[in-house]
């Protein structure tokens, strides 16, 4: 293994020292297009709340800064080190995980936080990221042979389901079943065997029903029940949904214009600088700015792919492929359920809704991308 | 080594095989999300646009300005004046209590108005404003408005109000306006009456023509937020108020002022009663008054306890609408309805001579003139002029009661008049089925003795009076009162008298004020100018046994026993019209315990007659009346 550490250095002699000549490295693109998200987001604070830059567009602009510096850095940092820190920081996440169940924050009946004194902290978002960097390095590791093995299942089940079962418990859905979404791509893209995913397809539609009769909360039931017929309660549960529509719906295909969206002034939807900013976005530029912002994230997820595609390593494309599928499960969550489609679980549209933690994750994670694809010619160690 | 190499690129065919399966899934899940985007905003653009303006708009009632009410030429009596108020925003007081404590200081607010604001505020939203104080004085308003920047959620307002500017002569006509009840409400339907501000007539022409002056409700469209606050206004004419029209009185709003200055005594305030001065041609009312008056002003900003209580204590009782609601024995006023009855019964002559001992007995009783000593040889003309009760105790015992019940009701009396202020009362000519139905008992002799001459069971109104001279004095129609310009009238019925009749009867009123002897003669009845030097009237007195007794006082059968000196004094009362050659104006007058026989209620009706034909010949000021 001694003689391998010369070997890690990339084919293409990246001369690893010079800060400067690795940061002409990193893929610009991807950066920037992250960049012009958020700048939508700073836009659409901004209006959803009435155009007062402090009340949120300020401070998005100002975590989009930072979260940028923070990407850049993380992009920086040996792929390497991400792949030794791989478990070590899962660990970190599910003992945070384990902090929020015993002294966490109570914020609208779910606990969610974790008061450091200096700042508040949701282990849930760090554990995203988390758990791609764990399942990436376990598939890396295993060998191709063991995927589908009963054994190899069974582990990258572990990694899965404990910090799910916490989140879960907080509880915190929508979370949970993003984790969940994700750690089966992973699976899947490790490639597990079409026999395995056969079983398990047959297993989870016996055990889904009865996870949603037995693993789920009243208000977590009746939540997906009203999304099923929004007629059960027009002023409570469904209300968010229904006033949701009326604003995409109202907006029509140019929108009613910038800071003219009627819903959004009369305070309709609620949570709209957070999980419902799309509705501000429907509303004031229509279908022709949904559809763009749509293909913003087109083009972010995009790239990602193809960035995995340069990679060599299993892990630098698990981790650049599961990072993009919790990415992409963002969009498609929020997505869906400001238009109706899919239960109000609470899961922010990336880079535009306000919200500190989620941001910092999210481009962390774009980091972590940026530094898999700096390092593609970096060859980690494969055991079997 | 070769092996694993194979299985590293297996494992890259496999990863990019499945990456571009979840690529292609990834990509089928934005083609759902456009789609679902595309029948959102595009297919059903139109229902959810609709549905985004009913969450919108509010509309917000405006109320109507209320109509004004005019005399008859034109002189306001009732308006909307600026109401001057005082709100608290709970939302933008931060500390209630010590603002209240600041407003305090310069506009004090009792602990019972602080209660009611506390409740207000706790009991609506915190954007809602809260009235604080209203009919605040100018000085007061200016005081505050100066301060406004150190109270904190103190708003100054100018509101519409309601003002009687001639506050007191036109109260019991006008009455008062006043927030709608639950029986209100029960009874109406119009939205307007649940505004907390909203005020509807609660007396008199306010609620009689309530209908003309409140006019019709606007509605103002608002862009609301979803908790109801307003975040704008869409002013949009189709949807203006319609304000309440304009009601104008037959009244003389002058000639109600000079009639209540002659009301007034030199120690004693003014006296009590009722005049009421009727147009004999039309049945307009030129002047409609109860004495003394109150401040309708103070219904309108709220009473106070001691207004209430001075108002409520008062022997003269000023809140009681004497003129129509004041049922009084009309005395020897009743006298020409009795003489027209005689004549009407055939069974008199009007030469026929009655001798006047001053008392006339029947069975047991005596039956008194009010001349003691007798009046000696009287006929029906005289009897009339020098008031002879015995004449009259004779004519009636012979025409019978029925007879003259009869004509009295024709002549106006025993019925209460649609005039739009409500109240008013029908008094009593009572007759021998009264009786029975009344009290039980039979019709005696002694009865119709006593109502011939307008006592025992007679009661009349001043308003009645009024219009049995001017029926009289019309000689053709049965002239009704009224009050309110405009309003459809039935066309008058037909007197129905002998004409020959009624001239020997209106000659025998003119010797009562023209022809020396007469109970009310005057050389000059309106002074000397030479415009009405020559001017005539003809005219009747009565004066009414003590105590001012209504109808209902008497069909209770409860009789109070007033001890005062005042109260224990005679009615005064006068009836006339003029000029006597081309009838003009009738006059009905009351003085309650006037004193000094008929002489107060007379020189009333002669000053009050002579300004209305004094202001009558000023002309063109009829202009209002035309409208």
């Amino acid at each position: 293994m001694l003689t391998s550490h010369s070997s890690f250095q990339g084919s293409r002699n990246v001369s690893g020292s010079s800060l400067k000549s690795k940061l002409f490295e990193i893929n610009w693109l991807l950066p920037t297009l992250v960049g012009v998200v958020g700048l939508v987001g700073v836009v659409m604070i901004f209006a959803a709340t009435d155009g007062v830059w402090r009340y949120g567009a300020f401070q998005h602009f100002t975590r989009i800064a930072v979260g940028g510096v923070v990407m850049l850095a993380v992009a920086l940092i040996d792929i390497r080190l991400w792949y030794r820190l791989a478990y070590p920081i899962y660990a970190v996440g599910l003992a945070l995980l384990i902090g929020v169940e015993i002294v966490g924050v109570e914020v609208n009946g779910s606990e969610r936080w974790l008061d450091l004194g200096v700042i508040r902290l949701q282990p849930s978002e760090i554990m995203k990221p988390a758990i791609v960097l764990a399942l990436a390095r376990y598939y890396h590791d295993l060998p191709g042979h063991r995927v589908s093995h009963i054994l190899g299942l069974l582990g990258a089940l572990i990694l899965l389901a404990m910090p799910m079962a916490l989140i879960l418990r907080q509880p915190d859905l929508g979370t949970t079943l993003l984790l969940g979404t994700t750690g089966v791509a992973i699976v899947f893209l490790a490639g597990v065997s079409w026999r395995v995913i056969g079983l398990a397809s047959l297993f989870a539609a016996v055990a889904i029903p009865l996870f949603f009769r037995f693993g789920l909360q009243p208000y977590q039931q009746e939540r997906i029940l009203t999304f099923m017929d929004p007629t059960r309660d027009p002023t409570g549960a469904s209300y968010h949904i229904i006033q949701s529509k009326i604003a995409l719906g109202s907006g029509g295909v140019h929108g009613k214009g910038f800071m003219r969206g009627t819903q959004r002034q009369g305070e309709y939807v609620p949570e709209n600088r957070t999980d419902f900013i799309f509705t501000v976005i429907g509303e004031e530029f229509g279908l022709i700015g949904g559809l763009m912002t749509m293909g913003l994230y087109m083009a972010v997820i995009g790239v990602c792919i193809w960035l995995s595609m340069t990679c060599k390593a299993m892990f630098a494309k698990l981790l650049i492929l599961g990072l993009t599928t919790t990415f992409a499960l963002y969009i498609f969550i929020n997505l869906g359920m400001v238009m109706g489609m899919a239960p109000v679980v609470g899961v922010p549209l990336p880079l535009i809704s306000y919200g500190g933690t989620v941001i910092l994750a999210v481009m962390g994670g774009f980091g972590l991308i940026l530094s898999a694809h700096l390092h593609r010619g970096v060859e980690l160690p494969r055991s079997g | 080594m070769p092996q694993m190499k194979s299985q590293s690129k297996n494992d890259k065919n496999t990863i990019t095989r499945r990456t571009a399966i979840l690529g292609l899934g990834g990509l089928g899940v934005f083609g759902a999300l456009a789609g679902r985007l595309y029948q959102l905003q595009v297919l059903q653009a139109e229902d959810y646009r609709a549905l985004s303006d009913d969450n919108r708009f509010n509309f917000n009632m405006l109320l109507p300005a209320r109509g004004e009410i005019r005399d008859r030429f034109g002189v306001t009596l009732a308006k909307n004046s600026q109401n001057y108020r005082v709100i608290v925003i709970p939302e933008r007081a931060s500390e209630l209590e010590k603002t209240l404590d600041d407003v305090s200081k310069i506009s004090s607010l009792s602990e019972s108005q602080r209660e009611r604001i506390r409740k207000d505020v706790k009991q609506n939203p915190k954007f809602v404003p809260i009235l604080v104080k209203d009919n605040v004085d100018w000085e007061t308003f200016s005081a505050l408005n100066i301060r406004l920047h150190a109270l904190p959620g103190i708003v100054s307002e100018v509101g519409q109000g309601r003002s009687y500017p001639k506050s007191g002569v036109f109260s019991h006509v006008l009455g008062y306006i006043g927030r709608a009840g639950a029986r209100d409400i029960a009874n109406d339907d119009d939205p307007l009456l649940r505004q907390p501000t909203f005020r509807i007539g609660k007396t008199g022409i306010e609620a009689s023509q309530e209908e003309t002056l409140r006019g019709a409700s606007g509605r103002l469209k608002v862009e609301v937020n979803a908790r109801g606050r307003i975040v704008r206004e869409w002013p949009d004419p189709e949807t203006r108020a319609t304000p309440g029209k304009d009601v104008w009185l037959t009244l003389d709003a002058e000639l109600q002022d000079f009639a209540a200055a002659q009301f007034a005594t030199e120690d004693e305030g003014d006296d009590s009663g009722g005049i009421c001065v009727i147009d004999v041609i039309t049945g307009e009312l030129r002047t409609l008054l109860s004495m003394p008056t109150f401040d309708a002003n103070l219904f309108v900003s709220g009473l106070t306890q001691s207004d209430m209580d001075s108002m409520n204590t008062d022997p003269k009782r000023p809140q009681y609408n004497k003129v129509v609601a004041g049922g009084y024995p009309p005395a020897s006023t009743f006298k020409m309805a009795v003489m027209l009855a005689a004549l009407e019964s055939g069974m008199i002559n009007t030469k026929g001579k009655v001798f006047c001992t001053g008392k006339t007995e029947l069975g047991n009783r005596i039956f008194h003139c009010w001349k003691r000593d007798g009046h000696g040889l009287v006929d029906m003309r005289d009897a009339l002029k020098v008031s002879c009760d015995s004449y009259f105790y004779e004519v009636s015992q012979v025409i019978g009661i029925d007879v003259i019940a009869n004509v009295a009701r024709r002549l106006g009396l025993g019925q209460s008049y649609d005039i739009s202020i409500g109240g008013g009362i029908s008094g009593i000519v009572p007759d021998e089925a009264w009786k029975l139905n009344r009290f039980g008992t039979g019709w005696r002799t002694g009865d119709t003795l006593n109502a011939s001459i307008g006592q025992g069971f007679v009661l009349a109104t001043p308003i009645q009076l009024a219009v049995m001279t001017a029926r009289i004095a019309n000689t053709i129609e049965a002239v009704n009162p009224n009050l309110v310009i405009g309003e459809n009238l039935p066309a008058f019925e037909p007197l129905d008298f002998d004409p020959v009749h009624l001239a020997f009867v209106q000659d025998a009123m003119w010797s009562v004020t023209s022809e020396i002897g007469g109970t009310a003669y005057r050389q000059f009845p309106f002074g000397t100018d030479p415009e009405f030097r020559g001017t005539e009237m003809a005219g009747k007195t009565g004066t009414g046994q003590v105590r001012g007794i209504s109808a209902s006082e008497r069909a209770s059968g409860i009789r109070r026993n007033e001890k005062l000196p005042w109260k224990l004094r005679d009615h005064s009362i006068f009836v006339g019209y003029a000029p006597f050659d081309r009838p003009r104006f009738a006059v009905g007058t009351l003085v309650e315990h006037g004193g000094s026989g008929a002489k107060r209620a007379a020189d009333i009706s002669r000053a009050v007659l002579g300004e209305a034909l004094r202001r009558d010949k000023l002309g063109g000021s009829e202009a209002g009346a035309l409208k």
